[in-house]
């Protein structure tokens, strides 16, 4: 009986060993030497020396490039991850509805987000060239302008499209994570608030919001550790220039590491947006489980 | 049956051994070969060496030695080797444009221990000096390029530009009348200043203008007022009107091919680019070259850019393992510059060579390289024998960026002067 009851207590951890090895080996493990190398001397070369306390951590906080690249970045996370969570909200309403065609729609709108980030951000790089866009040839043969439009003509305005190409690819994460979610409400209390008189707006509040909420915190929980570590994006159609001006922090941090070799501050930059990042989705998870336990 | 097992088992025991033998004399060499071009790969690894490729030949003539070769990406490649370098896993033998980093930190191991002294004779004289810190070489060239001024006739005849731009004020004039004849629908300069090459823009003006990164005596000088006037003078270009409108993030591949569908009417290139265009099938495209612009009263000064090969230590070695990884190392070099196989190595991507012996073979076969070999004589390259040559081409590329969009040059290269010599 005892033996039975001692296997039962550990049969559930022999399943999770697996995953625990896994995550051992390929993130628990890189952390920790991510950590290790962020206190240590690294030469231009990439030798690492011995412990140097701060000295990364003041040498990236110090980076002329610093505070624009974090602006920039928190720009990009609450851009992408704030609109794309409205705009894939409404995609998975309109997709939660019955109409003709439904399932075609459905798979078209994971195609951006089955795609290779890089061949996207790639394929919007061909779309908004000046000289031979996509975009300019279409506009141009249906009259609507006449002459080329230059579609990046300020570093702003580049940014402003890597945001909307982040967002592009996004909502279909956040889509069929809230669709999931709406799926599984039952009609009946659709049914009961159109007998007490709730039109759309009441129904959406008091109903869907507070039972989508666990799949919107999902949601949004990966999409904030997604977008604020994403790369391609930004990498493909500026490569952070001019001047470090479109770099978010892990464009920046890899430019420093691979194109300036300075490893030592460029790890540090990476604790710190570690440690942002585990702070701000700590704080979105704390506030949302919180909302849901006041329900 | 038994008997047969046994015998079998004898066999199979004394084949081991043999192979454990041949293991031990078998020396394998980590080289890394940076990717120049879509050929390169099969070059070395596939059939691109009349069928058969660089490894299999090198292996077939050096019983021994074996190499673990990898084609990189130039994108990739300064990642690659400092991630090796970190996790002690250093290649042997690196193909790479820098090795200042790799020799200031005891890295590298000095030339003239692996090279033999007739190849090293081979090497032109002012390429080698481009590769020595100290007085001691650390790597030897293993192609070159060199850039010249491309203008398109047909766009500059119709525009009315009857001679080709030689001086900064005559550029002027040119740019200024194809703006007047084509109203923006041909750009009439090409500037990159990307992260890709945005050091090369800093010399084509600085180096015509009596500037460059490091003054008389090689010490680092890129705020002087030479520079500051050269650079004010390219960003005016762009200020102007004069230049393709996204110079931070178009590259000099963007340049080339706006070039090629006769969009831009000039552009500063290396001499692959008649390879480039034909590769890519841009036709009718009626071109010739002529030496970069110079300021007024300036000297000319061409740019040469060369890649290196440099061979890293290992301490793990004893003595005689040591030296029989030296003498592989060097029967490597032995090869790949044998006319026979470097001759095709350098024609294949259009480059230039970087040793006498193969000189003759290559105007042979392209009677164009000998006006390009001229040039290459009277090129400047980059300072890479400075240790932090990183900072200063990033930093050059920064203070371009910053002044496209609005910054004062002097006060931009004088922060970044000080940032380097601190």
């Amino acid at each position: 009986m005892n033996t039975i009851l001692v296997r039962k207590k550990w049969i559930p951890y022999l399943w999770l060993l697996p995953s625990i090895v896994l995550m051992s080996v390929f993130v628990v493990f890189p952390i920790l030497i991510v950590f290790r190398l962020a206190f240590s001397e690294i030469s231009r070369a990439g030798v690492v020396g011995g412990f140097t306390g701060l000295d990364n951590f003041v040498a990236a906080v110090q980076d002329k490039a610093f505070g624009t690249v974090m602006g920039n970045t928190a720009i990009w996370v609450v851009s992408v991850v704030g609109l794309s969570t409205v705009l894939g909200f409404i995609v998975a309403m309109a997709l939660n509805t019955e109409f003709f065609g439904r399932k075609i729609v459905r798979s078209i709108v994971i195609f951006p987000w089955a795609t290779s980030l890089v061949i996207q951000a790639s394929v919007w790089n061909y779309i908004i060239k000046y000289e031979y866009g996509n975009l300019n040839n279409v506009l141009l043969n249906l009259g609507i302008i006449k002459t080329a439009v230059n579609w990046r003509l300020t570093y702003q305005i580049e940014f402003a499209w890597e945001c909307g190409i982040g967002i592009f690819v996004t909502i279909p994460f956040v889509t069929f994570c809230v669709l999931s979610g709406l799926q599984s409400i039952d009609a009946a209390y659709y049914e009961a608030a159109t007998v007490d008189g709730a039109g759309f707006w009441k129904k959406l509040r008091h109903i869907t919001l507070p039972l989508v909420r666990p799949s919107l915190t999902v949601s949004t929980v990966l999409n904030i550790i997604y977008v604020f570590n994403s790369f391609p994006i930004v990498y493909t159609i500026t490569k952070g220039a001019p001047a470090n001006k479109t770099d978010t922090m892990v464009t920046l941090l890899y430019m420093r590491a691979f194109y300036d070799q300075q490893k030592g501050p460029a790890t540090a930059m990476s604790v710190i947006g570690f440690v942002i990042l585990c702070i701000a989705a700590g704080a979105y998870m704390m506030l949302s489980m919180r909302k849901e336990e006041d329900l | 049956m038994r008997k047969i097992v046994a015998m079998l088992l004898v066999v199979m025991m004394a084949l081991s051994c043999a192979a454990f033998v041949s293991a031990e004399d078998t020396i394998t060499l980590d080289v890394i070969i940076c990717q120049y071009g879509p050929k390169t790969e099969d070059w070395f690894l596939g059939t691109g060496m009349d069928g058969t490729n660089f490894v299999a030949k090198f292996e077939a003539e050096n019983p021994g030695i074996k190499l673990n070769l990898d084609v990189v990406s130039w994108n990739d490649v300064y990642t690659e080797v400092s991630t090796r370098i970190s996790n002690n896993k250093a290649p042997d033998i690196l193909n790479i444009d820098v090795f200042a980093n790799y020799a200031a930190e005891g890295l590298l191991l000095p030339v003239k221990e692996y090279c033999s002294e007739e190849l090293f004779n081979d090497f032109f004289p002012s390429f080698i000096a481009q590769s020595v810190i100290d007085d001691t070489v650390w790597a030897v060239p293993d192609l070159a390029s060199a850039r010249a001024l491309y203008y398109n006739i047909d766009l500059l005849k119709e525009a009315g530009v009857e001679k080709v731009p030689a001086t900064w004020a005559e550029l002027e004039d040119a740019c200024q009348a194809i703006i007047d004849f084509y109203g923006g629908e041909v750009y009439p300069w090409g500037i990159d200043m990307t992260t890709d090459e945005g050091q090369a823009a800093f010399s084509y003006y600085v180096w015509n203008n009596d500037g460059g990164f490091v003054d008389a005596d090689g010490n680092i000088a890129v705020n002087s007022e030479k520079n500051v006037e050269a650079i004010e003078f390219a960003i005016g270009l762009y200020n102007k009107g004069y230049t393709n409108p996204n110079p931070a993030t178009q590259t000099r591949y963007d340049l080339q091919d706006m070039f090629g569908a006769g969009k831009l009417a000039m552009v500063i290139a290396p001499n692959q680019l008649p390879d480039y265009l034909a590769q890519k099938g841009y036709e009718g495209i009626n071109f010739a070259t002529a030496a970069l612009p110079v300021n007024e009263g300036a000297n000319p000064g061409a740019t040469g850019v060369m890649d290196r090969v440099m061979a890293f230590k290992d301490d793990s070695l004893s003595a005689e393992e040591d030296a029989a990884r030296k003498e592989a190392i060097g029967k490597f070099l032995t090869f790949f510059y044998a006319p026979e196989n470097y001759v095709g190595w350098v024609s294949m991507e259009g480059f230039l060579p970087a040793v006498n012996s193969s000189v003759a073979a290559l105007v042979e076969a392209n009677p164009s390289f000998e006006a390009w070999l001229k040039v290459l004589d009277s090129c400047q390259f980059y300072p890479t024998s400075l240790d932090n040559w990183d900072a200063i081409k990033m930093g050059v590329i920064n203070v371009e960026q910053n002044a496209l969009t609005g910054g004062d040059v002097k006060t931009l290269l004088d922060e970044l002067q000080a940032t380097l010599v601190k």
